[in-house]
């Protein structure tokens, strides 16, 4: 039986060639490690960590590439600002939509006296600016919105929330993970003052890739301070960007596979790509809109969502579903809560979840027909027996 | 000429040198000038100059001034710019 992928969201499949072609390069041609030595292998080396750096600048829109600092994952580099900015008292704001990477650091600095004020999405699971903004004032600390859905795949717009928290003196986070490659993003002109990114969904690299952009460093303390290859005489942490949040060595191998993979998104253009995944959606929505039995969470426009839906079925649990998905039709897809509990409360999908399908740069408007295919079996099955 | 005898005759064309605190600004160094069309070499920073990075970058003496100018205006963090030929580190 085929199988189709249609789990995107949790990491991008299949990664393109060029990306094992560069993770190969650095393997076996170019080694060494940047700013540790000057021979040949390390200049090479920080030349393959530059270049990734630059791509993801030209990407986001920013002019100088040392305010975007590697990390693991998104999740780090969100919990690199929240670790790194908050103090006891100070105020937080952000919505319920967001995922635990963000909700389980802030539950945790609650407890030592951090406010937390969690804006209430709407029952189909977008933030409506005009709440956000409400809530930010001038006496809170740090914003924090998802720029996608890692649930239902709704956009949130961050220009008015961008301009807001410009306007409040507010430093403005994103959790870019899900929308980063399919959402063009200017970061300098929506305001943005930092940007979390992974860079294994829709930035095709390898896992263990990710970042942070920073527009002012000002008042943020390293997560982790170490050796940078840099100011090796002091014993104190170097205070310049990029060294100041990235010590010990990087995954210089990622890294390179990361640059192809961004290298070739900025070839085909992030629009692009975006207006791919827009048909898909199309697709998608048009093949299960008037279908009984199944119900597609989210605001089901196929301009305020994008690569992510999620589906419930009446009478079939999502693990039921889900299997019998991959059981019959091969197809792959996630069930559950997607780390996302308060996003399934605010749904009403909670404790069960959804069944998510997630599409990406490599799916095919036929996969969706055949997903649409086999979810039509799925419902029709069971009203029929039911 | 090997390719080595040319590499070679580079590094002695290019006497002035800029050393730098962190790797990234000397790699990122090295990208501005040559998307700008200056020659830049990156080499092994000389520990007698900087404690720092460990590489540093060979450019045109002559044209100082519109390599600082470039380095600045791309928000690159240098250390300091030296007059250093080889003949002075060969000794």
């Amino acid at each position: 039986m085929k199988q189709l992928y249609l789990d995107n969201a949790a990491t991008s499949w299949p990664k393109p060639a060029a990306v094992l072609a560069a993770m190969r390069r650095y393997f076996f041609r170019c080694g060494g490690n940047p700013g540790r030595s000057g021979h040949a292998k390390a200049i090479e080396a920080g030349r393959t960590v530059l270049a990734t750096r630059e791509r993801l600048a030209e990407l986001f829109g920013v002019q100088d590439p040392s305010r975007i600092v590697f990390t693991k994952n998104a999740t780090e580099a969100l919990n690199l600002v929240f670790r790194g900015l908050l103090k006891p008292g100070d105020r937080v704001v952000t919505t319920s939509m967001e995922h635990n990477s963000v909700l389980r650091p802030l539950t945790a600095l609650e407890r030592q006296g951090v406010r937390l004020a969690v804006v209430q999405a709407t029952s189909d699971g977008c933030i409506e600016q005009e709440v956000f903004c409400r809530s930010v004032d001038r006496n809170t600390s740090l914003a924090v919105v998802t720029q996608v859905s890692n649930v239902t795949g709704a956009i949130t717009n961050l220009d008015p929330i961008g301009a807001h928290c410009r306007r409040m003196g507010v430093p403005l986070l994103v959790d870019a993970a899900q929308s980063v490659g399919c959402l063009p993003i200017d970061v300098e002109a929506l305001g943005v003052d930092f940007l979390a990114f992974s860079g294994h969904k829709g930035l095709l690299g390898p896992q263990g890739t990710g970042g942070l952009y920073i527009r002012s460093e000002g008042g943020l303390e390293p997560l982790v301070r170490g050796g940078t290859g840099s100011l090796s005489d002091r014993e104190e942490q170097p205070e310049f960007l990029p060294d100041r949040y990235e010590s010990g060595t990087l995954n210089i191998v990622g890294l390179a596979g990361l640059g192809a993979g961004i290298e070739l998104l900025l070839t085909r253009g992030v629009g692009k790509v975006g207006d791919h995944e827009r048909r898909l959606h199309e697709i998608f929505l048009e093949g299960v809109e008037k279908l009984a039995g199944v119900r597609v969470q989210g605001p089901r426009d196929p301009l305020r969502q994008t690569g992510v839906v999620s589906l419930t079925f009446d009478g079939l649990s999502p693990s039921e579903a889900g299997q019998t998905l991959e059981d019959r039709f091969g197809i792959l897809s996630r069930i559950g809560l997607h780390c996302a509990p308060r996003a399934h409360r605010t749904l009403g999908t909670f404790p069960e979840g959804t069944v998510r399908l997630s599409w990406g740069i490599f799916t095919r408007p036929r996969d969706i027909v055949y997903a649409v295919k086999a979810v039509k079996a799925l419902a029709g099955e069971r009203r029929g027996s039911g | 000429m090997s390719r080595r005898q040319d590499k070679q005759e580079l590094l002695r064309r290019l006497e002035g040198l800029v050393t730098f605190f962190g790797s990234y600004h000397a790699m990122r160094a090295e990208s501005i000038l040559k998307k700008n069309g200056r020659q830049a070499v990156l080499v092994a920073g000389p520990r007698e100059i900087s404690p720092n990075c460990g590489v540093a970058l060979r450019f045109d003496l002559a044209e100082q001034e519109e390599v600082r100018e470039l380095l600045e205006r791309n928000h690159v963090q240098y250390e300091d710019f030296h007059h250093y030929p080889l003949e002075l580190r060969d000794r």
